[in-house]
């Protein structure tokens, strides 16, 4: 390999436009891990651009000193800086135009000195400086390269190797010292642009620009197993501590039982509830990757929710003084029907009871739901007149704070949950919930158990009946469409903006289709949505807002 | 006189920052390689055609520090003393640059930037006290204060037809509870702590609306409020016609949601922005 002992302002620029056509090959690949501060994406864009700003700001200038080029790549940084970090970076070229102040060429030392000057100038320029970042990467590499420096005087190269060695390291290591990247399960992105500007440099240096423009530089990934050495670390300890883990699992033929025992040597305080379909975990560990891990293993994840129990403890107190804060609170929902269970599950319900229409669940069912979900604030929609009671006597049984808001239908419980305010306290949402039940009219298409007169119509056994709002018969009759065209026409729909059509299990999707487009063409203008709800007992369940 | 400086996330319009005197610094939005600044290069117009035109979707950047080490220089030359409102940090990395940016600074004049934690009209409503007490010859540090008093009693809310350019943008936040609806909804967002939250859903855009007007309805006292329209001028109006029962008129500005909130809002966010009373 060849030895370097310096380089000219103008080798300098060159390895710098090495180094930034490198970075511009992973423009992509840098934006895809791009979620701290903002996950925007365009962390690779920006720095790329930043670059570009900088080295073309040295095109103009004629001279040719160290010195010089550095002022003016840290002044095209400086003007060309986009996004967080853009602006890092440019931080880090005053820096180095600092450190390279009135030198002609750079040595091993100066280049070390110049790095350790602009890991300060980063840090000092910040007002918020965050370690596990492109700062920490940096710092990290000056140091290196000034250990370097010291037994390698006169190797720029080496001391350049040194440099782009422990950036990438210290990018491998950013996710330990950043709880967002670990979540993420991704290592720095500005950092890791910093790593592929530096090698490409060095490469420069090393005389291999021939290879680099038929390769593509390599992306740094976090290779340390990142808190499972904790529990060894900790044991015999009294005090709950690690990661409290919460979500929901969604999946087929799911197990409930195996999971448990799957999960049970991984952490305290474990709960799985549900079915073969939905399966809510709750698990204090200290190392939630592996769980999640485990979990997507068997179907997807849904609220996810990952707390660090100290801070937690901290938050509570907190907590106390302000007002409830709305994400300690959980609605949970008695509903039928799969496609109608997903409907709640899709607008936020924490948890859903099976249940409905001759078949209300058991006040011990219910809450078992509520303690299973992770709130100590739980509002319940029973979505039918018969389980409100039943609801209401949940609160007896649980120490948790229990609203009952008392829907009678499913359509009064969808409009309920979506005025679920998240700024909101129990008692103020249980309120404009309840109201917001006021707000919505529904039509129930079932089928008559008996023959009776009501309401001035003869209603034979079998017959389809369009009840409203739970309490009036407004229709009968042998044809199921024309009997919910009635009921809806008897019930008005003149102010009504949005009309909500949950087909049961029953009805047929062609005969769906038959009254959606005959309510087009009598009621022009309405919002229409048809939504396979699946429910039983009730052919259609009709919502008008 | 103390000179104003704000961010183009404020929304304030090149003409209305004339007519107030404050210098707006403009984010940049990026089509592909093309980039635009905020309102000056590209208004508000051309930017929501091109927004749903189905090209190449924008990004947004925020400007260098060196942009405001030099505005900082240029208006050291007219005054000792400039404050800085700026855009929440948690959104954008324009609150970083100007703090940057003033460390440049070698004239002899006191910079303040604050970062107000809010965008769009509730940052804007900081600005508009910020120049009338600098015109009543308020000093930097009594402006500062006033200011950083204000901040905590702001309050805003928007409408959305969809979150799908937030969540492109990256700055959905928490409001991701509202994704994945199987209805069709129309999610209505607040700011709190410098980044965007979930308030409430709505069926409807009437209904929606209807939540704007009981968010302000519910102040006790409204001193000051800001409505702002994407593309739908006639429902600010209508907005601003409800309001006038319950704020004076003088008190009530018009805006609108420039490129770079676009961006990430979509065409129809409709906004209200209020400063709460004492």
């Amino acid at each position: 390999m060849n030895q370097i002992s310096s380089c000219s302002g103008q080798e300098m620029k060159k390895m710098f436009v090495a180094g930034s056509s490198w970075l511009e090959k992973s423009v992509a690949d840098v934006n895809a891990i791009n979620v701290f501060p903002v996950p925007d994406g365009d962390t690779g864009t920006n720095m790329h651009l930043t670059m570009r700003s900088t080295l073309e700001e040295v095109d103009r200038s004629a001279n040719l000193s160290v010195s010089d080029v550095a002022k003016a790549m840290a002044q095209g940084a400086l003007m060309g800086a986009r996004g967080n970090s853009g602006v890092i970076l440019s931080q880090f070229f005053r820096g180095l135009a600092k450190g390279l102040d009135g030198k002609e060429f750079i040595g091993a030392r100066e280049w070390a000195a110049a790095l350790v000057e602009a890991s300060h100038t980063a840090y000092k320029g910040l007002s918020q400086p965050t370690e596990g970042t492109i700062l920490t990467v940096i710092k990290d590499a000056a140091n290196a390269a000034q250990a370097t420096a010291q037994t390698k005087s006169d190797d720029l190269i080496a001391v350049m190797e040194a440099t782009v060695n422990e950036a990438r390291e210290s990018v491998a290591r950013t996710p330990l010292l950043l709880s967002v990247l670990r979540e993420a399960g991704v290592v720095d992105a500005g950092g890791q642009g910093w790593y592929i500007l530096m090698e490409g440099a060095l490469r420069y240096l090393k005389g291999e620009v021939g290879e680099m423009e038929y390769s593509k530089p390599r992306m740094v990934t976090a290779n340390i197993p990142m808190v499972a050495n904790l529990p060894q670390m900790s044991t015999e300890k009294e005090e709950p501590y690690g990661y409290c883990t919460n979500f929901l699992l969604v999946g087929q033929k799911l197990n409930p039982d195996k999971i448990k025992t799957k999960l049970e040597g991984k952490g305290q305080s474990l709960v799985v509830v549900g079915d073969s379909n939905t399966v809510r975990v709750h698990i204090h560990s200290y190392d939630p990757g592996a769980i999640l891990r485990y979990a997507t293993s068997l179907g997807t994840l849904h609220h996810i929710q990952i707390q660090n129990m100290d801070d937690q403890h901290e938050g509570f107190v907190e907590m106390q003084k302000e007002r409830l804060p709305a994400m300690d609170m959980a609605v949970v929902v008695v509903a039928s029907g799969e496609g109608m269970k997903e409907v709640f599950k899709s607008l936020g319900a924490a948890a859903i009871v099976s249940g409905g229409q001759t078949m209300n669940p058991s006040v011990r069912e219910i809450l078992q739901i509520v303690d299973s979900v992770p709130s100590d604030n739980v509002i319940i929609l029973p979505n039918n007149k018969n389980i409100v009671l039943t609801a209401s006597q949940v609160q007896e049984l649980t120490s948790k704070k229990i609203a009952v808001v008392p829907t009678k239908t499913l359509p009064q419980g969808i409009a309920a949950l979506l005025a679920f305010n998240y700024e909101g306290t129990l008692e103020e949402n249980a309120k404009s919930m309840e109201s917001a039940v006021a707000a919505v009219k529904t039509v129930e298409i079932t089928r008559a158990v008996r023959s009776t007169k009501i309401n001035n119509l003869a209603i034979k056994e079998g017959q389809a009946i369009g009840i409203v709002d739970d309490k009036d018969i407004m229709a009968a009759g042998d044809v199921v469409p024309e009997v919910l065209l009635e009921a809806l026409n008897k019930v008005g729909i003149g102010s009504t903006e949005v009309i909500t059509i949950y087909r049961g299990a029953d009805a047929d999707e062609a005969e769906t289709d038959k009254i959606v487009k005959e309510l087009q063409s009598k009621y022009p203008g309405k919002q229409i949505e048809t939504v396979n709800g699946g429910q039983s007992h009730y052919n259609y369940i009709v919502s008008l807002e | 006189m103390v000179k104003i400086v704000t961010d183009s996330l404020s929304d304030i319009s090149p003409e209305w920052a004339r007519e107030l005197g404050v210098t707006v610094v403009p984010l940049n939005v990026h089509f592909g390689n093309d980039v635009y600044r905020d309102a000056v290069e590209l208004p508000p117009e051309e930017f929501y055609k091109k927004l749903v035109s189905g090209g190449v979707h924008p990004t947004t950047s925020a400007p260098a520090p060196g942009v405001f080490a030099e505005l900082f220089t240029n208006l050291a030359k007219e005054t000792k003393e400039i404050l800085a409102i700026m855009a929440s940090d948690k959104i954008s990395a324009v609150h970083e640059s100007a703090v940057q940016g003033k460390a440049l600074v070698t004239a002899d004049c006191r910079i303040e930037v604050i970062n107000t934690r809010w965008l769009i009209g509730a940052e804007a409503i900081l600005v508009l006290m910020a120049v009338e007490a600098a015109k009543a010859g308020a000093n930097l540090d009594q402006i500062t204060d006033m200011v950083k008093k204000a901040m905590p009693r702001l309050r805003a809310l928007m409408i959305f037809d969809t979150l799908e350019y937030l969540k492109k943008g990256g700055r959905i936040g928490k409001a991701q509870a509202f994704l994945g609806s199987l209805l069709k909804i129309h999610p209505i967002l607040t700011l709190k702590d410098g980044e965007v939250h979930p308030y409430e859903r709505a069926r409807n855009r009437a209904q929606a609306k209807n939540v704007l007007m009981n968010f302000v309805k519910s102040a006790a006292k409204v001193e000051r409020v800001i409505v702002e329209h994407a593309t739908t001028p006639d429902e600010m109006e209508e907005l601003i016609g409800n309001l006038s029962a319950m704020v004076p008129k003088e008190r009530i500005h018009r805006s609108r949601v420039g490129s770079v909130i676009g961006t990430h809002a979509g065409p129809h966010v409709l906004a209200v922005s209020f400063l709460e009373g004492e």
